[in-house]
């Protein structure tokens, strides 16, 4: 056995593809962590993989665990850069992809247009055959007509196909029987089930998964084989797993078959990473966000658990009805506000930030690269809470003449000065961020005071203290490494699969034995899906979630089943949990009889996960730590002088007080007067708000 | 430290917040309810009024709703002296003729927002609870002669004093209605929306102050106000009148004059009221002529009571859009559709960069219950349908989506509803018959089979536009009209639009038919590769397009 583990997460983004390197000295226990950042490499994004092993002086053949997040399925989705895709499904259902649900979230605008189906009318096709709800064969499928669709597809170059049938979540058969027919008669194409990637109900949602699904699989597969062939050729004999949109990660077999599951991978890796560190500092009940260039991000965790969902949708706005995903997503609320969220005002005076950003080019004015619009990032310059002699870690200089020039211009159209412009643009910032917070906590009947705020990204540690302490908040954790905080999060990830059934088990006699088979049956589909990941039975953690409503409603209400046994005594004492659930997150609950709907069970094994150790201290002071001070402006609590402080010079134990700046090449952490800061064992920054 | 107070920023993040109110009250009813028609085809709306009820701002759900919570706070405000009203209140109406605006299905839920003492806001909601009592299952007859036998009315009265619940109005409603359970379930979905946005309202004003809460709130409506006289000033200036015909024979007439700082719309030349359910409230034509300025001035900007100030409606009291005591109002909605539609008719060749040819425009309401053959229980159905848009200069029309009056409503699955009704769902495709063709042509209306699965079961439709087809514009053809199949199980078939308690036994089909848009422009223009897009689409027969289209293949 070698005497050190090393463990490497590569994240490919749009611009960047980042890596952690951890390394651990399996005597001492001592840690080392290296970070590294080069180009994407589009279209052949392994390329930008090999090329930041190499640039951190990583030998693929010493690591033992690989982690890797990737946005191409998430790319090739939004870019329209997937393959030719075409639907078959049950006959009278053809136009399930056109019609879709109808609904028009613009609802004043009569000019607004449907969004275009990723499969024409043309490439939709029907088989006769269809089961009931029940899942009992009402009339046999047919496949006579099969052969000529497939020829058809054949001649207009399809390259995917998808199949989704009435009522498939209840039983599969009709579907397996058209995907295995398709595969002897065609075994080229690309080929996927609806019930592969789900068992839900609600036939446009399912088709819509499919489809998207089928859409993104020879472009992720043909990378997922690239990648794996291109670690294979630098001798990488560890394991090697894929971010999943569920906080977990997946073998990249798996991930190969059905890599519609990646969706959401990105923002999942951080969140599950402020779960792990909650986890190891006994936070259990963590607010997470994630600032980045254009989005902020944010999800509640209760009780170390974080909330995963199959409601995810792309494309879905105010002003469009998007796409839905039906796959195993972490709940999260995404907002257009970013570093680089310019800053406008509207014909009427209004003061508006985002969703509009400057990305990369030209990037907020202070880049110097022809950005004229004031953003986030040029307030808080402008505001000194970014230094401006170390802007980006000192690989920019920032262009203050731009930045007065695009807050001027601003604070005309306003009637302020440009400092109460600046001030303006983070207020209103906050604000949009607070309310997104306020969705995933007070909106879900959760009172933020009960919360620690894990803020991470590359604006988190700039706003995070204002943004807790509007909420009433009492702490907030800027965890180390706060930029590459995502990266962190997959290596402490768990192989995990998310399993969502619907079956309607109504109040009867033959209640206990509904549920019994139904937990029995998906917790065998996990074991032997496990067993394919080679993971033993025995190491498998399952924890069973029913899905209860009252009877009559639709949406459910999760809770936890935690007896091993199932019998009138364990139904019963769930139905209570449900009732206290309901009425923490409606305000009420009724007498109404409750009715399963379904069941989420969460399979999950450890894969090697790394464990934390302490970091070392050096004796250094604080005093050592300190880089100069300079005047910070607070916007509502005025202008102080702020003490700077070298972030990677600050160690375990430390204690001091705001106001102040902590910063690093890649993060500010704006300490606000009053404050009480302190650096744990860990090098993450511990922040006590009030009094 | 002491906070600015009415700085336009501070202004912003309140307006902001209320927006952020709105969706949450919004997001907790739609979870909670339990009606279907609540929260899967969401037919609701929430909202928070000034303290002199005016519109602030609302959740979404329905356009045509948001003109109703107002008008309801409003009507409370005329009937209870404010020395009656306290903190804790909760107001209830669904009749007309008290601020309900609409029929008696729809409730709107009431609470008044009190700081210091004062009034400061109300948060409202609104929905469409399945049975409200009434002649027939599902409260909407369309034989219903005067209201009284449309259900139960419940003229703005306190379901809830000072946070305690009148145990009284609640079981007199709840025995009123042959779904009893749904109304409890729905009747508390609305209370918790409107306790949630009180309480959020009270965190603002206590952080703000209730100065500047009132001062934002009263910015707002100013902010509105000006978008719409700036959207105004873009218009073509002048009177417009337009005159159509209905599937009733009756003859709608519309004036509609726009000037620099006003849209009026005169709608006092009209039939008088009907004994028939087909009548609406002077308030609920308000809110069709309020969607029609919204729709042709600014439709990103919120819509708020300023934004309508430079709206005149002028009616007849007495005539079907100014109805009064006791005229049914079950159908209301086909009504006001209709005004909606005239509106846009009328203004359309004025207007073509923003206004389509001729949409289905019906609401096309359609109600079926009977016993869950699996089940054994009771279940009724209450949706509108999807249907074709018209098409405008350089887009063909959206194929199945919700009508003008819809917004963010959702069909039901035919998943869900072969589960939950006990129906078979056979087909849910898109309309094929002919028509609507132009150089852009008509989206496409649907074609759904409900068979049914059990006897005893009963239908009940409303719609328009079944006789009288969608208009096409400047060459392009008119499109096709909506209407109900009734398909025994013995192959005799028999067509519908308005008709109430049709007998359906076990294996009869409810075939639902939806109208395809108007076509826009002459279709000898249209451009040969979507004519080829088309009948490779199968949206289009290769005769017809030689013969409407003149493309030979």
């Amino acid at each position: 056995m070698s005497d050190k583990t090393i463990r490497v997460a590569t994240d490919v983004g749009g611009t960047f593809t980042d890596l952690v390197y951890f390394e651990t000295d399996n005597a001492t226990g001592r840690q080392t962590v290296r970070t590294a950042k080069s180009d994407t490499t589009p279209p052949n994004f392994e390329q930008g993989v090999l090329n930041v092993l190499a640039k951190a002086e990583v030998d693929p053949a010493d690591i033992a665990f690989f982690a890797h997040g990737t946005t191409v399925v998430i790319n090739a989705l939004t870019e329209r850069k997937g393959a030719k895709t075409a639907l078959i499904t049950t006959e009278g259902f053809r136009d399930v992809l056109e019609i879709a649900r109808g609904n028009r979230p613009d609802f004043f605008n009569l000019q607004y247009v449907k969004p275009e189906p990723f499969v024409p009318r043309y490439l939709c096709r029907e088989v006769p055959g269809r089961i009931a709800y029940t899942g009992a064969e009402r009339s046999p499928l047919e496949l006579e007509g099969l052969p000529a669709i497939l020829e058809d597809f054949r001649a207009e170059g399809v390259e995917a196909i998808a199949i989704c049938l009435l009522h498939s979540y209840a039983d599969p058969r009709h579907e397996q029987a058209v995907a295995a027919e398709v595969r002897r008669l065609w075994p080229e194409v690309s080929v996927v089930a609806s019930h592969q990637i789900t068992r839900e109900w609600r036939e446009y949602e399912r088709a819509s998964t499919a489809v998207l699904s089928a859409y993104v699989q020879p472009v992720a597969s043909r990378y997922l084989g690239r990648l794996e062939d291109g670690l294979a050729s630098k001798d990488f004999g560890g394991q090697l797993y894929v971010m999943q949109s569920n906080c977990g990660v997946d073998s990249l077999a798996a991930t190969r078959e059905i890599p519609i599951t990646m969706v959401e991978s990105g923002p999942a890796s951080g969140f599950w990473g402020a779960a792990e560190l909650g986890r190891i500092l006994g936070e259990k009940n963590v607010l997470a966000l994630d600032i980045g260039g254009t989005t902020a991000k944010c999800s509640l965790i209760e009780n170390g658990h974080v909330k995963i969902m199959t409601d995810y949708w792309i494309e879905r706005d105010r002003t469009a009805s998007g796409y839905p995903i039906m796959v195993p997503v972490v709940d999260l609320v995404e907002i257009g506000n970013g570093g680089g969220s310019i800053a406008w005002v509207d014909d009427f005076g209004k003061l508006h930030v985002g969703p509009q950003s400057a990305g990369a080019m030209p990037g907020p004015a202070a880049y110097a690269r022809g950005g004229t619009q004031a953003t986030t990032t040029d307030a808080n310059l402008a505001l000194g809470r970014i230094d401006k002699d170390y802007f980006c870690g000192g690989t920019i200089t920032a262009d203050m003449k731009a930045v007065d020039g695009a807050l001027n211009a601003l604070a005309e159209k306003l009637g302020l000065s440009p400092i109460e412009a600046a001030r303006g643009i983070l207020r209103i910032a906050n604000n949009n961020m607070i309310n997104a917070l306020k969705l995933v906590s007070l909106n879900r009947g959760h009172d933020p005071r009960d919360f620690t705020l894990v803020a991470f990204g590359g604006g988190g540690a700039m706003h995070a203290v204002a943004l807790a302490t509007e909420l009433g908040m009492k702490k907030v954790v800027i965890p180390r490494g706060a930029s590459v905080f995502s990266a962190w999060g997959m290596m402490m990830s768990d192989l995990r699969r998310d399993f969502f059934v619907s079956r309607l088990i109504e109040q009867s006699d033959a209640r206990s034995a509904a549920l019994e088979a139904l937990l029995h049956e998906t917790k065998l589909r996990a074991v032997e899906q496990f067993a394919k990941e080679g993971v033993a039975a025995d190491k498998v953690k399952l924890v069973p979630f029913i899905k209860c409503r009252y009877q009559n409603q639709e949406h459910a209400v999760e809770v936890e089943f935690t007896s091993a046994t199932v019998d009138a005594a364990s139904i019963q004492a769930m139905i209570d949990r449900f009732h206290t659930a309901y009425e923490r997150e409606y305000t009420y609950r009724l007498d109404a009889p409750v009715e399963i709907v379904g069941l989420h069970l969460v399979a999950s094994a450890e894969v090697g996960k790394l464990e934390m150790n302490a970091l070392p201290t050096t004796g250094a002071t604080l005093d050592q730590a300190v880089k100069s001070r300079r005047d910070v402006d607070y916007a509502l609590e005025g202008v102080h002088e702020a003490t700077i402080y070298d972030l990677a010079k600050l160690e375990p134990g430390m204690r001091f007080s705001g106001p102040a700046i902590l910063e690093d090449s890649g993060t500010t952490v704006v300490i606000h007067p009053g404050n009480r800061v302190s650096i744990d064992a860990y090098g993450n920054t511990h922040i006590e708000l009030g009094a | 430290m002491t906070t600015p107070s009415h700085d336009p920023v501070t202004f912003d993040i309140i307006q902001n917040s209320l927006q952020a109110i709105s969706d949450e009250m919004f997001a907790a009813m739609r979870k909670t309810a339990m009606s279907a028609i609540i929260y899967e085809v969401l037919d609701m709306g929430t909202g928070i009024c000034a303290a002199d009820g005016e519109i602030a701002s609302s959740g979404a759900g329905i356009p045509s709703f948001i003109g109703v919570l107002d008008k309801a706070a409003k009507a409370i405000l005329r009937k209870h002296p404010v020395t009656s009203i306290y903190p804790g209140d909760v107001f209830v109406t669904n009749d007309p003729f008290y601020g309900g605006v609409t029929h008696l299905n729809d409730v709107v839920l009431v609470m008044p927002v009190f700081a210091e003492g004062e009034i400061v806001a109300w948060t409202a909601n609104i929905a469409h609870w399945n049975d409200v009592g009434g002649m027939v299952p599902g409260s909407m007859s369309t034989d219903a002669k005067e209201i009284y036998q449309e259900g139960l009315r419940i003229p703005a009265i306190k379901i809830i004093e000072k946070g305690v619940s009148n145990q009284s109005v609640m079981d007199l409603m709840t025995v009123n209605s042959r779904l009893p359970e749904f109304l409890k379930g729905d009747m508390w979905a609305a209370i918790a929306a409107v306790r949630i946005g009180e309480k959020r309202i009270l965190d603002l004003v206590a952080k703000y102050g209730k100065g500047t809460f009132i001062a934002a709130m009263k910015h707002f409506m100013d902010y509105g106000e000006q978008v719409t006289l700036k959207a105004l000033k873009e218009l073509p200036k002048g009177k417009f009148s337009f005159a159509e015909e209905q599937d009733s024979g009756q003859i709608y007439k519309v004036t509609v004059e726009i000037t620099d700082d006003e849209f009026i719309v005169d709608l006092t030349d009209n039939p008088d009221q009907t004994l028939t359910p087909s009548n609406a409230s002077r308030d609920g034509v308000v809110v069709s002529c309020q969607m029609a300025i919204k729709a042709i001035t600014d439709v990103s900007a919120p819509a708020n009571g300023g934004s309508f100030r430079p709206l005149v409606v002028k009616t007849r009291p007495g005539s079907i859009f100014d109805a009064q005591e006791p005229a049914a109002h079950g159908f209301y909605y086909e009504v006001e559709i209709r005004v909606f539609d005239l509106i846009l008719r009328c203004l359309a060749q004025h207007l073509p960069e923003k206004l389509s040819a001729g949409s289905f425009a019906s609401i096309c309401g359609t109600v079926l219950g009977g016993p869950h053959p699996d089940t054994g229980r009771h279940f009724t159905i209450v949706e509108p349908e999807l249907g074709g848009w018209g098409a405008m200069p350089g887009r063909d029309g959206n194929n199945a989506i919700f009508s003008g009056f819809h917004g963010e409503t959702f069909n039901c699955p035919a998943e869900i509803a072969e589960a939950r009704y006990g129906l078979y769902v056979d087909q849910l495709a898109l309309n094929p018959e002919e028509g609507g063709e132009g150089q852009w042509r008509g989206g496409k209306g649907i074609r759904m089979d409900y068979r049914v699965r059990a006897d005893g079961n009963f239908l009940t439709c409303g719609y328009t536009r079944s006789r009288i087809m969608p208009w096409g514009m400047e060459g392009g053809h008119e499109g096709t009209g909506n209407h109900v199949d009734v398909i025994k199980s013995d192959g005799s078939r028999k067509r519908y639009s308005f008709a109430t308690g049709i007998e359906l036994n076990k294996g009869d089909v409810v075939r639902v038919v939806t109208g395809n848009g108007g076509g826009y422009g002459d279709p000898k223009k249209r451009d040969r590769a979507a004519v080829l897009d088309d009948i490779k689409n199968g949206y289009l027969s290769a005769e017809r397009a030689r013969t409407i289209y003149g493309v030979e293949i």
